[in-house]
């Protein structure tokens, strides 16, 4: 890579979140409020304590699980927005474990991250078999099937998983002990599921860099018919693709409940799902890129309910900041692009 | 030309980074009390949220050299990716050395906050873990007695309505909602039976629930539907038991369309403003008096882990500075209603009129209280069912 | 309008795609520009037409400097540019359009353009219906609308760019008369091709471009040969196919009644013994695909038997005959054939197929090298597919068919290439015939069909002739046969 090819990237990356910052300054200058106080209190909000650091770790496990499932289906040219359902169906599987059996911690833990697996897989198999077999586009599937894992959540936590003293939007009652993923020391991150979503970043980069399988999907994304014609088996591949993304964002959903929540909630996927969708974006679909943007969203996630407390600033900034950094960066690139095209 | 604009964007940005570092943490007065305020709802919703919001506002001004946070709209649709937890950790960073969780809501995420910070008194409104053994030492349980004001609702109802229906709007289901719903049916059942000499078995008491305290859309019903269907199956008079104005809304559009509706909301002193024309009155909680109580209590350090349920100040249930719960009549109550409900508040004051008292029986027939008995506070408290002659789902 | 073109020149990294081309187009003429695949026609066509900006050089129209910045300027300068692929909207009615990027305003009168639409046809003996769904349209009717349009905006000179490639004879003469007429009428027609019949037959002068430089310049009649030398820098050849039939009987088909949506073929009988070439002839979309994609497993007959050295594989699907050895190469090729954005590579790669977990990037390296060498490919194992010359692009894909093949069917295998390249891909095809393959491909082309095969099949109104000797057919009776003339 010459000097100018890392400018080129660099630029890529900062120019965007220039933009991004400038707009959210206007913004906040528009409320009538210090941008350099709120930018500080947004970093502050996310670093200034080791608990914070921890909050940051653990705001990064579901996002980094459904990014990295994410980019297998981007590789085989799907738009998976189901992993949003797939999430849900991780974390109510893992919660029906929970509701269903009891056992130890080395029983129930090792249970609890197969169950999330499996759910999450079998919901990416049912959009699989939508698209494959339905004729279903991914989209409208996943989208339909996010409706329905969702309704059946609510279902589920006012009806028969509803604690004993009337169900309420809190969700269920929480898990005993022996389904809380491990802690670090005093802090709330577990260092079970922080390593569980770095090894699935890792190895996703690995399948798609060096295996058959992640070629194969690159060749599909690319070109369906010519990959068909070379004797690759789309069908399978697709819905293979939509169960490894499955199984990661279910694994992301079940560490929502036994990590983070300690029980089942409605909105338990935290939005991740959809906010996997911009990681990826922003990633330019490669994996080695997901844990920067991931932190960068997490810190942002985390800093940002400050402007509330100190500022009387809508935490929702923090949302805007995020969308524009991504909206910037695909504006950027297309630009970019379009310039380069008529260099050519 | 692009490289030069690139490091001036670079300079730029380290600048603002520089600035940024420079500027952490804001000096505070040594002596200062902060406590915490997490509301479940938007502060400004004028229902059960504004009202806790203004009482610590009210504690703020009485107790001088103090100071309070908050965050609002603490619940899983609003901000999916907040805890509790990380809510109160930030403000025990800011300072705050006493917290009040008030919703129901928070009872089991309060619990183990508490524990993280055994040194910090926390007061859980309304939940009941304190009495039951369920929490640390550190939490105490604080919550009026809103049967009351609920009886003195259902009782302004009763005294209205023509078609002789009276409809609920419920939050979720559990014992304290099934307690306030029972409570203004028995002042409403009081009232028709005792004032307008009819039957009260010809009155109907039917409650909705929409499922939380107010509307999210997608996983709650849309209270403003419920209202609407409430109003289309002959109810004309709609008593709200959730955080949120929807009820007297829907009341007032219809009012406006000609039809003789009324409605009575709930929690917040000023609720009537809404639509001041159909408003019946409002129960409200007056929880400033006791904020400051409840502080300098924790101030000391002499906070007990107990569940306090404060009753309203009999002499004058309005008065700003005593009572607890209120209740404001509202604009479309005639001078002679009025009377009456005086007449009806009075009685019960004096311990006259009871509210539960025997014979009453559980909604599925089975018998609460025989003739003459009169409810513990723990039977109340606890309410499992709603009462025969009420329609509505009790569980 | 005259255009004076003054040493161009036009550099991408590290290739010379122009160097110092200067070349004059007189007013009213009909010019050719000859060359073969990547000779740097289609860049100097683009500069001509404000795709794309030159290094140094400049466009000259009638005397007066001009800059051609983007197409738009272009066309306000008078030149329009007609492309290989049209850039067109399928759902959209042919009389949509034609509206699309000529009306600039809000609001567009129908009837009028209704009206400007028929005048122009009518002018250059153009038959479209202006409400016929343009997704119904063949290639070369598209290229007709796309003409009418560039007329409508007011061009003077139309740059067209390889205008023969994938349309019908008909089509061709149908084409050339309205470009003679718009040469009568006073425009200029730059016609770029790599094919010497057609620019033998338009045009009244030719330019000749090899490597990036213009190499020689001829007015009609042309010496054929001399054109050829000018392209390739030597003179070409034809081989004679050599009759390789074995005995075995290969491949049978008995019975067959292929089918689609829109067609039904009657059944077909046919018995092809080891390392016979069959053409398929046909217009267009007369089932010679059909039979083809049912013999790859693709397309499933609807009756009859189909037999691979005396084994039924009639409902065998693609990959069970893939491992039988069966290939499919299709005309389409960045469509079907190759994966846009993967390196010559990573084709290699994905085509290995074993069951192994990791990518053996090494043994795909040094198969790419050896194939890249063995099938003259110009690129690299990095390059991508994408990158490389539609010549380079028909070598690839012929280097990852598997060496030993029972069965080889292509879909109009030398489409777009140059004579060189079409010599050599047949040199490489019948090269496989001695080795016993079966090769059945289809053609446009009667010299190509005629030349390479040993008996033919006529496709034409949902027949199937009865297979035909090639030595024993002349290329006449054979455009009879193709036209429904049963002899």
């Amino acid at each position: 890579m010459t000097v100018r090819d890392l400018a080129r990237k660099l630029g890529l990356g900062v120019i965007p979140f220039a933009l991004a910052v400038v707009t959210s300054t206007v913004i906040i200058l528009a409320l009538g409020a210090n941008p350099i106080e709120a930018f500080g209190n947004v970093i502050g909000g996310a670093y200034e304590s080791w608990a914070k650091v921890a909050d940051i770790a653990m705001a990064m496990v579901p996002l980094l699980l459904a990014s990295a499932g994410m980019l297998i289906t981007f590789a085989a040219g799907l738009w998976n927005i189901g992993v949003e359902g797939q999430m849900l169906a991780g974390a109510l599987m893992t919660t029906w474990l929970v509701e269903s059996i009891e056992g130890p911690a080395a029983v129930m833990l090792p249970l609890s991250v197969l169950a999330g697996v499996a759910g999450g897989a079998l919901w990416g198999v049912l959009i699989g078999l939508l698209r494959v077999y339905g004729g279903v586009n991914e989209i409208f599937a996943g989208l339909g099937m996010n409706f329905v894992g969702s309704a059946l959540t609510n279902y589920l936590i006012f009806g028969p998983w509803k604690p004993e003293r009337g169900a309420t939007m809190s969700g269920t009652d929480p898990f005993p002990l022996e389904v809380w993923m491990p802690m670090i020391g005093h802090t709330r991150a577990s260092w079970l599921a922080l390593l569980l979503a770095i090894v699935a970043i890792a190895v996703v980069f690995i399948i798609l860099r060096d295996t058959q399988w992640g070629l194969v999907l690159k060749a599909i994304g690319l070109n369906p018919v010519a990959a068909n014609r070379m004797g690759v088996n789309t069908n399978r591949h697709l819905m293979l693709a939509l169960m490894a993304c499955g199984a990661l964002a279910g694994l992301g959903g079940s560490l929502q409940t036994t990590a983070i929540y300690h029980r089942l909630i409605p909105q338990i996927t935290g939005g991740n799902g959809y906010l996997a969708q911009l990681v990826v974006l922003l990633s330019g679909l490669r994996a080695q890129w997901v844990p920067l943007v991931v932190l960068f969203f997490a810190s942002v996630q985390v800093g940002s309910p400050r402007l509330e407390l100190r500022m009387q600033l809508d935490s929702s900034l923090g949302g805007v900041l995020q969308g524009s950094v991504v909206l910037f960066y695909l504006l950027v690139n297309g630009v970019r692009q379009r310039l380069g095209a008529r260099n050519r | 030309m692009r490289g030069r604009g690139a490091a001036k964007i670079l300079v730029g940005l380290l600048l603002v980074a520089l600035l940024l570092s420079g500027c952490g943490t804001s000096g505070g007065s040594g002596e200062e009390f902060v406590f915490g305020v997490v509301l479940v709802g938007p502060y400004n919703d004028h229902g059960w949220s504004e009202a806790h919001y203004r009482a610590a506002e009210y504690a703020v001004e009485k107790l001088g050299n103090a100071r309070f946070v908050y965050l609002d709209k603490v619940n899983a649709a609003d901000r999916p990716n907040t805890t509790l937890e990380q809510v109160i950790d930030d403000m025990v960073n800011e300072g705050a050395t006493m917290i009040l969780t008030t919703s129901d809501d928070f009872a089991a995420d309060t619990d183990v906050v508490a524990a993280k910070y055994p040194d910090i008194p926390f007061v859980h409104i309304s939940g009941d873990h304190a009495k039951t053994g369920a929490a640390p030492a550190n939490i105490a349980n604080f919550m009026g007695r809103m049967e009351y004001g609920k009886a003195i609702a259902g009782c302004a109802a009763a005294l209205k309505t023509q078609t002789g229906a009276i409809g609920y709007v419920g939050p979720l289901i559990n014992s304290e909602t099934r307690r306030l719903a029972s409570a203004a049916y028995l002042g409403a059942r009081y009232c028709y039976d005792t004032y307008r000499s009819s039957d009260a078995q010809d009155l109907r008491f039917v409650v909705n629930w929409i499922g939380f305290w107010f509307n999210i859309p997608g996983v709650t019903l849309d209270p403003t539907d419920v209202s609407g269907d409430l109003i289309n199956s002959g109810v004309d008079v709609l008593i709200s038991g959730i955080d949120t104005t929807e009820a007297i809304v829907v009341a007032g559009q219809r009012a406006d369309r000609g039809e003789q509706v009324w409605a009575i909301p709930y929690d917040f002193e000023d609720a009537c403003s809404v639509k001041p024309e159909v408003c019946l009155g409002t129960p409200y909680f007056n929880w400033g008096p006791s904020y400051v109580r409840l502080i300098e209590r924790a101030r000391k350090g002499e906070q007990d882990g107990q569940l306090e349920w404060e009753a309203p100040y009999w002499k004058d249930i309005n008065d700003s500075e005593r009572s607890l719960v209120g209740f404001v009549e509202g604009d479309a109550l005639t001078q002679e209603e009025r009377d009456t409900l005086h007449q009806y508040i009075a009685d019960l004051a004096s311990g006259k009129a009871k509210l539960f008292v025997g014979p009453l029986n559980y909604q599925d027939g089975s018998s609460f209280l025989a003739d003459g008995a009169e409810a513990t506070d723990d039977e109340i408290w606890n309410l499992p069912q709603l009462l025969e002659g009420m329609e509505g789902a009790s569980n | 309008m005259r255009i004076q073109i003054e040493r161009i020149s036009k550099t991408f990294g590290n290739v010379r795609a122009n160097v110092d081309v200067s070349l004059t187009i007189e007013e009213g003429t009909i010019h050719g520009v000859l060359g073969e695949n990547g000779a740097g026609k289609t860049t100097l066509m683009k500069i001509l037409s404000g795709y794309l900006q030159p290094d140094s050089g400049e466009i000259l129209i009638d005397g007066h400097p001009v800059s051609l910045d983007s197409p738009a300027d272009a066309i306000v300068h008078g030149i329009g540019m007609l492309h290989q692929d049209p850039l067109d909207v399928p759902a959209l009615s042919v009389l949509d359009n034609f509206s699309l990027g000529l009306h600039k305003g809000f609001w567009h009168s129908k009837r009028r353009l209704r009206h400007q639409f028929y005048t122009l046809c009518r002018r250059f003996g153009v038959r479209l219906q202006p409400d016929e769904r343009l997704s119904n349209l063949t290639v070369g009717e598209r290229q007709q609308l796309e003409l009418v349009r560039l007329l409508a905006s007011g061009v003077r000179v139309i740059i067209l760019d390889e205008p023969t490639t994938g349309i019908s004879e008909q089509q061709k003469q149908v084409l050339f008369e309205t470009l003679r007429r718009l040469s009568e009428e006073g425009m200029s027609v730059v016609f770029v091709s790599h094919k010497l019949d057609d620019v033998d037959a338009l045009c009244s002068s030719a330019s000749v471009l090899r490597s990036g430089r213009h190499v020689g310049e001829m007015s009609a009649p042309f010496d054929r040969d001399r054109l050829v030398e000018l392209m390739f820098g030597r003179a070409v050849s034809a081989p004679v196919h050599p009759c390789s039939c074995g005995t075995r009987i290969a491949l049978e088909a008995r019975g067959l009644v292929v089918t689609s949506r829109l067609l039904e073929l009657e059944p077909i009988d046919l018995s092809v013994c080891e390392g016979e070439v069959i053409g398929l002839a046909g217009l267009e979309g007369s089932g010679q695909r059909l039979l083809m994609e049912v013999c790859a497993g693709i397309r499933k007959p609807k009756a009859g038997k189909l037999l691979l050295d005396g084994k039924d594989v009639t409902h065998a699907g693609y990959r069970e005959l893939q491992a039988f050895g069966v290939a499919y190469v299709p005309a389409s090729r960045m469509e079907e054939g190759l994966v846009r954005g993967l390196s010559i590579r990573e084709h290699f790669a994905l085509g290995a197929h074993e069951r192994h977990l990791m990518v053996d990037w090494d043994s795909a390296e040094t198969k790419a090298r050896a194939q890249i060498e063995r099938f003259s490919v110009v690129g690299t194992p990095d390059t991508r597919v994408e990158e490389l010359s539609g010549g380079n692009q028909q070598r690839a894909l012929l280097s990852l068919l598997p060496d030993d093949l029972r069965l080889l069917m292509l879909d109009h295998p030398t489409r777009g290439l140059d004579l060189g390249s079409e010599i050599w891909v047949w040199e490489q095809l019948h090269e496989r015939c001695r080795r016993g393959t079966v090769i059945l491909f289809t053609s446009t082309d009667l010299d190509e069909l005629v030349d390479n095969s040993d008996r033919l099949l006529v496709f034409s109104g949902g027949q199937v002739s009865n297979p035909v000797a090639s030595a024993e057919v002349t290329r006449e009776e054979l455009g009879y046969m193709i036209g429904g003339v049963n002899l």
